[in-house]
């Protein structure tokens, strides 16, 4: 793809999301939209070969159906109520119908089923994009709308924290193993959404952090399975170490930033008097727990067998550039302790 | 005069004391010694002891004084005092000659037997450390002295049965003694933990003079578990015969006259605490006369000389608990002293003809010792009618007055039922060694090398053959007259012990000259099966209790609690439930588009339904 169709393509990227952002009105919004989804698609196709053509086919024709979905939900909206504006919603009925695209767009269960097959398709890279520029949009929507269903999201949320957790777990491809997260965080969210937003920010935010690390990683390594971890000691040894502190806070255990949104979360369950909704959803994180660990073992903590030549490359310069890598790490791994800071800035 | 004796007899107990220490602390100077040193040193240690033993006890025959004596203080505190003091009175003064003798005979003898053994010299070093603790137990006024000879007796017991520890045998012997002995120990520990509570002294003396009461029984039991332990009393009596794994010396030492008798002594000095307390003397002698049935019983069918020769030690323990079950410890001592001369005879003619016959000891193998080995079989006969009571012999003085002691009172018939006929099953068993052992053809290998030319192996035995004619006389001479009044009775009662024993010799002969006949063709049944196999008591003690506790422990601890409970629903639960689901999610995943516009219609369409069934 020649630099002046990528640059295009990436500022398409960012305008539709920045008008999506901007927008208070339903039909602005699902131009941004429109204009972003359109714009990601020749970025997935970039390589010409056949996974990854059939990937955005997949995402394609998903996307169009949410917003296809989204249209005709925000016009019915506006034929019953008359109002186009995000924040009014008003009438049950459009708000359901509304907030089931969304959570297409942003791959919440049982809506969920394209996102590890697409993002499967796409090079780290772009998965990288897809896994976290993407979803913002969608975000931004669903936390704009006001008067969302509890019962609903909670429902959504618990659902996509099981599947997450139980799809990891059967996967030995890395980028499906990282879109199962990805669903399972978006879980975490939903579950939060009705009852304070500005959690649902700060577990996004994290989440980002710890997710883009991740995949930096994984792209240093050329790893898209966990057999390929088993040689990362040799090409970077100090990242190999920190991986597993990443990993385990992207899993949510203390005193990694994973922990602080897991940690708020269940605390406003709680004093929302759900505990046994908080118990529940603490108990699938083990599930996604139990693959982060894998990870971690196959990466850390054995050492595979490896001939002579391979166990030299961590003498090699990297070429890729690692300062936002070394950012992100940093952020995903001790973050925890500015956690009242972050609580009082996003406070929605 | 008091000071006198008090000075000179714990003078003869501390040269006693160094003259046996002398050649265990000459060869920790000398870092090393001529093979056979300390062998002549013990032996004349011994000898030298021996005399001054003797005066010690000739001097108690001129002034029968009975006193404690402290020498030091060892460790005084406000409340506790323990002082090192010892006890001068018929029994320590009339034992530790007896005991000298026999080691200072035994130990003589050691040299043939285990003259080309590599280590012989720590062998006689742990026999003259035990003969050490023997004294210090025997003197003993405190408890915690005779703790300290009593578990040195029990360790020196354990290392020298496991004397040879490349057998298997041997080390499962060494470790059953030690172990039972322990349940022994136990007992020990908790009347001394007892006395020091309640009665705040280990003084013997004390103990004796402070008011009883019914709680008495408590440690009473206790010592008698300490004497069942150490004495071999019955429940704890496997380990005496398979102590017979230890070498011959050992064996007739400590495993006959000297360590074993060590409970007997303990009940006998600690008498009159149970003088007058019926329940603790019918334990006592119910449980001898258990003791001394039951292994007479055992001993009828072994073949094995030593286990022979142990189960009657182990039915003559039970002779003596039963006198002490019958409130007369002065017998009870009496036997014990009598029995170790007769009974080491007894050992030290068996490991004579062991000796000899290469190591053989199977009575069925040997045969004809009459004409080969003249001396030890002269003695052989010697103890073994000693053994029986035959009358004036050194055991029929103490035996028969025993038995006549007990037909003499109104106790437990049933006990006194059981020891006559333990008392029969002597002679059956007596004859049944001589029998085989002397008598007959040699049923040996064809190349004999026995000879009695060596006067180390023979010696020995001439003395020990001698004390076993006179003592008995000697010692019922000098003892202190019964407690009981003397009664008349019948002649029958009077005779009753010769009588059953007598019987028993003559229906053994009848049966011995039956043996070759082959009368019956069927193969020994039942009864035979019950006295060969020890009453199956170690089959049910060492295999069954292990195999129900172990096979619990498999069952409950293992399969129920770990395997079931922490593993089955626990991890295993876990995996089990969630695979399922996994491979459910997984298989949605199968890279159609349909199903992906499909779940969000369904799922558009139920939420949808719901939100407006609900909340409308």
């Amino acid at each position: 793809m020649s630099p002046y169709t990528l640059t295009i393509m990436i500022f398409g990227i960012g305008l539709g999301t920045t008008i999506t952002l901007m927008s208070s009105h339903w039909l602005l919004a699902w131009m941004g939209l429109e204009i972003n989804t359109l714009a990601m698609l020749p970025l997935m196709s970039q390589h010409n070969h056949p996974r990854a053509v059939q990937a955005t086919t997949k995402y394609f024709l998903t996307q169009a159906t949410a917003a296809a979905m989204l249209l005709f939900a925000s016009t019915t909206n506006a034929w019953i109520t008359g109002e186009w504006a995000i924040q009014q919603m008003t009438s049950l009925i459009p708000l359901t119908m509304i907030t089931m695209p969304l959570t297409l767009k942003i791959g919440l269960a049982p809506m969920h089923s394209w996102l590890p097959e697409v993002l499967q398709g796409l090079d780290l890279n772009t998965g990288l994009i897809m896994s976290t520029w993407q979803k913002l949009a969608p975000f931004a929507l669903l936390l704009q709308i006001q008067a969302n269903n509890p019962t609903l999201l909670i429902t959504l949320g618990l659902l996509s924290t099981l599947v997450g957790g139980w799809g990891g777990m059967n996967q030995t491809q890395l980028r499906k193993i990282l879109a199962y997260s990805s669903i399972a965080h978006l879980g975490w969210m939903m579950l939060i959404l009705p009852f304070s937003p500005s959690l649902t920010l700060i577990t996004f935010i994290t989440y980002i952090i710890m997710t883009c690390s991740t995949f930096m990683i994984f792209e240093i390594n050329k790893a898209t399975n966990i057999n390929m971890l088993a040689t990362s000691w040799a090409k970077a040894p100090t990242l190999t170490s920190l991986t597993p502190l990443v990993l385990l806070s992207l899993g949510g255990l203390p005193p990694l930033t994973g922990f602080m949104p897991k940690w708020l979360i269940l605390q406003e369950l709680t004093k929302q008097e759900l505990t046994t909704t908080a118990t529940f959803v603490a108990m699938t994180a083990l599930l996604s727990l139990y693959f982060y660990l894998r990870l971690s073992y196959a990466m850390t903590l054995t050492m595979a067998p490896n001939n002579l030549p391979g166990t030299i490359p961590w003498r090699l310069q990297f070429k890729s550039f690692s300062m936002p890598l070394a950012t992100t790490t940093m952020a995903s791994i001790t973050l925890l302790p500015i956690m009242p800071a972050m609580s009082t800035l996003l406070k929605l | 005069m008091k000071l006198f004796y008090a000075c000179s007899a714990s003078t003869c107990v501390v040269l006693i004391l160094l003259l046996l220490l002398y050649p265990v602390i000459l060869s920790f100077i000398r870092s090393k010694s001529p093979k056979f040193e300390i062998y002549y040193h013990s032996v004349i240690a011994l000898g030298l002891s021996f005399y001054i033993s003797m005066m010690l006890l000739l001097l108690s025959l001129i002034l029968p004084i009975n006193m404690t004596v402290t020498i030091l203080p060892w460790t005084n505190t406000d409340v506790f005092d323990m002082d090192i003091s010892l006890q001068f009175d018929l029994y320590s003064v009339m034992f530790m000659p007896v005991a000298l003798y026999v080691t200072w005979q035994i130990l003589e003898f050691a040299y043939t037997y285990m003259h080309a053994d590599p280590q012989i010299n720590r062998f006689f070093k742990y026999l003259l450390i035990f003969m050490t603790a023997m004294i210090i137990f025997v003197t003993a006024n405190n408890l915690l002295q005779l703790f300290i000879g009593w578990e040195i007796m029990g360790i020196m017991s354990f290392l020298l049965i496991g004397w040879w520890h490349g057998r298997a045998d041997a080390n499962i012997a060494a470790l059953q003694a030690m172990i039972y002995n322990r349940v022994g120990d136990i007992g020990l520990i908790y009347a001394m933990a007892w006395f020091a509570i309640i009665h705040n002294s280990w003084d013997i003396q004390h103990i004796f003079q402070l008011p009883q009461n019914e709680k008495i029984n408590l440690p009473l039991i206790a010592l008698i578990i300490a004497a069942t332990g150490k004495s071999a009393q019955f429940s704890l009596h496997p380990w005496l015969p398979s102590a017979m794994e230890g070498p011959t010396p050992v064996s007739a030492l400590l495993h006959s006259s000297t360590m074993v008798v060590a409970g007997i002594f303990l009940l006998v000095r600690m008498n009159p605490l149970m003088e007058f307390n019926p329940t603790i003397l019918t334990i006592c002698l119910c449980l001898g006369a258990l003791t001394t049935f039951f292994s007479a019983l055992c001993a009828l069918t072994q073949n094995d000389i030593k286990k022979i020769v142990a189960f009657s030690t182990s039915s003559q323990l039970g002779l003596m608990m039963v006198a002490i079950g019958l409130n007369q410890p002065d017998l009870a001592f009496l036997h014990i002293c009598t029995h170790a001369f007769f009974k080491a005879l007894l050992f030290l003619c068996s490991g004579s003809f062991i000796h000899s016959l290469n190591g053989e000891q199977d009575i069925r193998k040997m045969g004809g010792m009459l004409y080969l080995m003249p001396i030890t079989s002269s003695c052989f006969t010697l103890s073994i009618l000693s053994l029986m009571g035959v009358p004036f012999m050194t055991g029929f003085f103490s035996k028969d007055t025993i038995l006549e002691a007990m037909s003499a009172s109104y106790v437990n018939i049933w006990a006194i039922t059981l020891t006559l006929m333990a008392t029969s099953f002597t002679a059956v068993y007596s004859l049944r060694l001589i029998f085989f052992v002397l008598m007959g053809r040699p049923r040996t290998k064809p190349v004999s090398t026995m000879n009695e030319h060596d006067p180390y192996a023979i010696k020995p035995l001439v003395r020990l053959a001698v004390a076993s004619i006179i003592t008995g006389c000697l010692l019922v001479h000098y003892m202190v007259p019964p407690k009981m009044p003397v009664i008349t009775m019948p002649p029958i009662l009077k005779l009753a012990a010769l009588i059953v024993s007598l019987i028993g010799f003559v229906i053994a002969l009848g049966l011995a000259f039956m043996a070759n006949k082959q009368l019956k063709p069927k193969p020994p049944s039942g009864p035979h099966h019950f006295s060969n196999m020890l009453g199956f008591f170690p089959t049910i003690i060492h295999r069954f209790i292990p195999k129900i506790i172990l096979t619990m422990a498999q069952k409950i601890a293992s399969k129920m609690i770990d395997q079931t409970w922490l593993k089955k629903t626990g991890p295993k639960a876990a995996s089990n439930i969630n695979k399922p689901l996994a491979t459910t999610t997984s298989n949605v995943q199968r890279g159609m588009i349909k199903p992906y516009i499909t779940l969000f219609l369904l799922t558009l369409t139920i939420a949808g339904i719901l939100v407006y069934f609900t909340i409308f």
